[in-house]
């Protein structure tokens, strides 16, 4: 059995151990790497209680043997393998079901609650543990999108988009418990399908009570919207298209071009990267910044169905979840490109929008059995 | 010579009136006498001697002539004349001879004479002879070629001209003698005087006696102009005869001379002529040297090539190419050759080994065998040695055979073409460089109850509407596969169809014999609103004209329901179709015996129509032409178009199938898709022929729906089979080039139930999408 040379390092603190190379066997999989490990970190600490570890060679995660991934790689085995542990993202669990009448057509998580909407024209907000708080009703279709605006100590801001055609603008006293509508913002002409922090669906941007401005240039329905940041805007389309706005003058700075639908895009502002679902089946990383235009940086195939939604983590620049009409959430992190960290199966039917609460993640399905 | 000198002599002493004359002719005597013939050689010496004889008489024949002649030769004349009369045919043929022989005769008859009268001829055969001598001459003359020589060394060669030679004893000329027939003479003589004829002509019978007793009768000769006979001499009879041969006169005269060289052969070492040799012979030529010099332009320019080596190795042909029939030397391409004869093996030895004998049972077996089918032609036998083998009995018969093989030899070659049945298949593009089309099922719209025959998506692509046998209609989301609204109808539904124009939010549903047209009220609710306004803000006219159908507003309840316009047909119908501008309306009622079968409604007037007054079948679908005002009407055989403008029937396409199901016009319009209940699929170019441009059969079983793409070049296919078949189907511009059409993919998802498979397919108006409706009362969506 052929042993190779490695040194562990890691960002982490807490588990870090001696910076000296060790002699581990070609053949030892993640299992052998952790306990190794944890017997390195009992020997320096006695308290030491047993820890799962994930390992990544130059950036990948390690998944079959050390010598097959290197192998793999083309990873030279003949210097010393710099091998890079952090703590197991540990397996997410199902923690509370909540029950709608009708499918829910949207979430959206804030640190203490969540606010879906659902088929049955309303939207809820739910606490954490999974207690419906309030019923915001007041459209008169399907509630297509909700979000969050902002929250002063008590008093929230929320805004509920619906195939009615119109976003209604909601002010929410936690405390009392209180729903006042402030606004109704009406324009489209055909159902609002997702709004993004005061953004509408479909090419208008909304401020106040009137659009400030319509952005046209999509061909077909436009899927998803979301802000860049203060200045720019990017809207996935069905007409197989990416387009990056520019808030102040409401034009087009930039447009990606996939071959297939998209259903759903997702920016994280930690690593700058826009992610998006599309209907076949492929989660695309793209990097809007990039002046090349429609160049796919990654593709996460691991979906049978539509991918519906795609939803960065908050805290975690790799970690992304996306959410299937196979039923399935797949949780995924960017330096596994080849299968995703975990399956969520849990749902019985089509997953229709994902949410994270700080590192949990929130997936909503649809689903008439209940 | 000298005797002849003195005979002038004498001639002069005699005669001195006729002396210079005389002298004159001795001359003339003396040469010929040099170059005399050899025929008158005998002539000559007798002459001579007669000349010794007669010296004295010469003198006064010349002057008593013509007394001679009139007296003392007369018998001979007479003689002549008679044998002239007499013998014509000689006198013809020696007419010319005569004249020269004239004197030869005379010269012959004087010995015979001699014999007879020996005084007489003293005086007559001087002059005779003399005259006989010039004729001699004149014959010479006539005769030699040697005469040129004789005349060149005398010098003066006018001394003989011929015109001095005339027989002067006559002297009237060569003219006829009968101009002298009716006088007494026959001319004048040299003295002017004339010459009489002889008193008494020979009559016949003197002719006759003559001729018997005359010996001589047949050489004798009569000349008419001294009208005397003349006696041939044996040299002159030999000499006509030579003659009549063909043969030279003279006896002596070489035919066969050896030839002598005019000029010598042997090269003489002197120049013939002492001229200077010319200044080009010692001058290079000019035309020569521009003769090399090109040549040698030539050579530097490689276009010939001096001093080629010869090539040394031998030039063979095959002889036996022509055996091969491959061989390229076959002077003739279908060169067939004979057919080899098998070598004999060792079943044909006289001493086979034992393996090739036949056994008891196989040579039963051979025996019971047909000729034809037996293996071998004969039986192996087996011989002690070579010398006891029997001489084989069936020798003519087997090369009889062979010739009558050689002889019904196809000889014909048969052309065989191997077809690599991969070529034969044409070549398409792979369905993979004609992305995009549906390849996988992406949603599954689940809700019916019982099987699903129609559905119809919203012209923004965003609403599905599917009608049932569980007599509801349901609208679909069509990205969640959420159902939005059901809604009861009063019957099992036919045939649910969106209208086309976006403007407008209606839903056409048939069921039963009810076409009633729906607002969803999905979509923009200005649209929507606008939709119920149209509806409503119909005012009818004044006179309400009776119609085929009745139209209905619906209101209460039903009117919540989205229902708006209820149209009630008289029979059941199978199939509603709008027009791309969306107000008109076609619905089908399949009935056989009745014209009635197609009605167009105009939903803004509320009004229908019935555009045909024959019936022309049972009516299975009808289509609008998506930019022109044609209308599609497809029986079970046949689809027929018609210009609604003008009311009449613009083509008429056989389809080849036995029962249509379904068809779908090309967005174009200019191309058309019928499928069929036996499981074909027709594809129509409608500029190109009214036969189908196309037909697939990939379905194993009945087609119940086609469909085509507005904008992708896509078509689909739905059957009974549970699988929509994907097909690219590209239509140029460009009138010369043929539609494209390339199976792409087969989906399947659909259960088969009651033996039905897919009822319906439509598109996505906008994407590469396909919905197919199943009797599994389920809509799948393929992306």
């Amino acid at each position: 059995m052929s042993q190779l040379q490695t040194r562990f390092f890691t960002d982490n603190k807490k588990y870090s151990v001696d910076d000296v190379p060790f002699s581990i066997p070609a053949a030892s999989e993640v299992q052998e790497l952790s306990n190794v490990i944890n017997k390195l970190l009992e020997a320096k600490n006695g308290s030491h209680s047993q820890i799962e570890f994930d390992f990544l060679v130059r950036g990948q995660f390690l998944r079959t043997s050390l010598s097959n991934h290197m192998e793999a790689e083309g990873i030279s085995t003949e210097d010393v393998v710099e091998i890079e542990y952090v703590e197991r993202f540990t397996a997410p669990q199902p923690e509370e079901c909540m029950m709608h009448d009708d499918w829910i057509s949207s979430v959206e998580a804030d640190s203490e609650w969540i606010l879906t909407g659902s088929y049955d024209k309303t939207a809820r907000i739910w606490s954490l543990e999974g207690k419906a708080v309030m019923t915001v009703a007041g459209h008169t279709d399907v509630v297509k999108d909700v979000a969050w605006v902002r929250r002063d100590g008590l008093t929230s801001l929320l805004l509920t988009a619906s195939l009615d055609q119109t976003i209604l603008l909601w002010e929410w006293n936690s405390e009392r418990n209180k729903l006042k509508a402030r606004h109704c913002c009406r324009g489209h002409a055909g159902s609002v399908d997702t709004i993004e922090k005061m953004v509408g669906h479909g090419r208008r941007r909304w401020g106040g009570f009137t659009p400030l401005m319509t952005l046209s240039g999509h061909n077909e329905a436009v899927s998803s919207v979301l802000w860049l940041d203060s200045e720019e805007i990017c809207s996935a389309s069905w007409d197989h298209t990416i387009r990056l706005w520019d808030a102040e003058t409401g034009s087009v700075k930039t447009t990606l071009t996939g071959s297939k639908v998209f259903n759903h895009i997702s920016y994280s502002p930690l690593c700058r990267r826009l992610a998006s679902g599309s209907t076949d089946r492929h989660v695309r990383l793209w990097d809007p910044r990039s002046k090349d235009g429609s160049l796919v940086l990654l593709s996460l195939t691991s979906h049978s169905g539509w991918v519906t939604a795609v939803k960065w983590a908050p805290s975690h620049e790799h970690q992304l979840v996306s959410g299937s009409l196979d039923n399935l959430v797949k949780l995924w992190d960017t330096r596994s490109c080849k299968t995703p960290l975990y399956d969520v199966s849990a749902h019985e039917d089509k997953v229709l929008c994902v949410d994270w609460t700080d590192s949990r993640v929130r997936h909503q399905h649809t689903s008439s059995l209940y | 010579m000298r005797t002849v000198n003195l005979e002038s002599q004498k001639n002069g002493t005699m005669s001195k009136a006729k002396e210079k004359s005389a002298k004159k002719r001795v001359v003339e005597e003396d040469d010929d006498q040099i170059f005399q013939l050899p025929i008158f050689g005998k002539d000559e010496k007798k002459a001579g001697e007669e000349d010794d004889a007669d010296l004295s008489d010469s003198e006064e024949s010349v002057f008593s002539g013509l007394e001679d002649s009139g007296s003392d030769s007369h018998d001979e004349e007479e003689d002549a004349e008679e044998g002239d009369d007499e013998e014509d045919d000689d006198a013809v043929i020696l007419d010319e001879i005569l004249t020269k022989s004239r004197g030869v005769e005379t010269a012959t008859e004087p010995p015979a004479t001699d014999k007879n009268t020996p005084t007489q001829p003293d005086v007559k055969t001087a002059p005779k002879q003399k005259r006989k001598m010039k004729k001699g001459e004149g014959v010479a003359m006539d005769d030699g070629g040697e005469k040129g020589l004789s005349t060149t060394r005398l010098g003066d060669e006018y001394e003989h001209d011929t015109s001095d030679e005339e027989d002067i004893r006559n002297t009237v000329g060569n003219i006829p003698m009968e101009w002298y027939q009716d006088y007494p003479h026959i001319g004048y003589n040299l003295d002017g005087k004339k010459i009489f004829k002889p008193i008494r002509n020979k009559d016949e019978l003197d002719e006759f006696l003559d001729k018997m007793e005359n010996p001589d009768y047949w050489r004798t000769v009569h000349d008419k102009t001294t009208a005397s006979d003349i006696r041939l001499s044996d040299e002159q009879v030999d000499l006509v005869h030579r003659l009549q041969k063909g043969q030279f006169g003279d006896v002596n005269f070489n035919e066969y001379e050896p030839s002598v060289d005019f000029f010598t052969n042997e090269v003489m070492i002197h120049p013939v002529t002492n001229r200077p040799q010319d200044k080009r012979s010692f001058i290079p030529s000019l035309i020569e040297k521009e003769k090399v010099s090109k040549l040698v332009h030539a050579i530097k320019m490689g276009w010939i090539k001096p001093r080629k080596p010869k090539e040394t190795t031998p030039q063979y042909y095959d002889l036996w190419a022509k055996e091969d029939p491959n061989a390229i030397l076959g002077r003739h391409k279908m060169h067939v050759p004979a057919p080899k004869m098998r070598l004999p093996g060792h079943e044909e030895s006289y001493n086979p080994p034992p393996e090739y004998l036949l056994t008891e049972e196989e040579r039963m077996a051979w025996e019971q065998q047909d000729a034809e089918d037996r293996k071998l032609p004969f039986l192996p036998q087996k011989h002690s040695c070579l010398r006891a083998v029997p001489a084989f009995s069936r020798f003519i018969h087997e090369r009889f055979e062979r010739c009558l093989d050689l002889y019904l030899c196809p000889r014909q070659r048969k052309m065989r073409v191997n077809v690599n049945p991969e070529d034969l298949i044409p070549k398409l593009p792979k369905p993979k460089d004609l992305q995009p089309f549906p390849t996988t099922m992406s949603l599954v719209y689940i809700g019916h109850s019982s099987l699903v025959r129609s559905i119809s998506a919203s012209p923004t692509g965003q609403w599905l509407v599917s009608g049932s046998d569980d007599c509801t209609v349901r609208l679909w989301e069509v990205n969640t596969g959420r159902c939005m609204k059901t809604l009861e109808v009063g019957g099992a539904v036919k045939s649910v169809v969106w209208n086309p124009n976006p403007a407008v939010c209606l839903v056409a549903v048939c069921f039963e014999s009810t076409v009633l047209l729906l607002n969803p009220g999905l979509g923009d609710r200005l649209v929507v609103s606008s939709t119920d306004q149209l509806i409503t803000s119909y005012e009818p006219p004044e006179e309400d004209k009776e119609q085929a159908v009745t139209w209905a507003l619906s209101e209460g309840p039903e009117h919540d329901n989205g229902h708006r316009l209820t149209l009630t047909h008289p029979k059941a119908v199978k199939q509603v179709v709008w027009h791309g501008k969306g107000d008109y309306l076609a619905s089908v009622m399949p009935d056989n015996s009745s014209n009635l079968q197609v009605l167009i409604h105009q939903v803004s007037k509320r009004r229908t129509q019935n555009p045909f007054r024959k019936n022309k079948g049972l009516v299975q679908c009808v289509s609008f032409h998506p930019l022109r005002p044609y209308f599609f009407v497809a029986t079970q055989r046949y689809v027929r178009v018609y210009n609604l403008i003008k009311q009449e029937l613009t083509k008429k396409l056989m389809t080849n199938c036995k029962w249509i199901s379904s068809m779908a016009i090309h967005p174009g319009g200019d191309n058309l898709i019928c499928g069929s209940y036996d499981c074909r699929l027709a594809w129509f170019d409608l500029d190109l022929s009214t036969k189908p441009y196309k037909m697939l059969r990939h379905h194993k079983k009945a087609l119940r729906g086609v469909a085509y793409h507005k904008h992708y070049p896509l078509f689909a296919s739905g059957a009974d089979d549970g699988s929509v078949i994907i097909c690219h189907g590209m239509v140029y511009n460009d009138l010369l080039q043929n539609p494209l059409i390339v199976p792409v993919k087969v989906l399947k998802g659909h259960q088969i139930t009651h033996d039905l498979g897919v009822l319906d397919v439509t598109f996505h108006p906008t994407q590469p999408w396909v919905f197919s409706s199943g009797a599994d009362a389920t809509i799948r969506l393929f992306t």
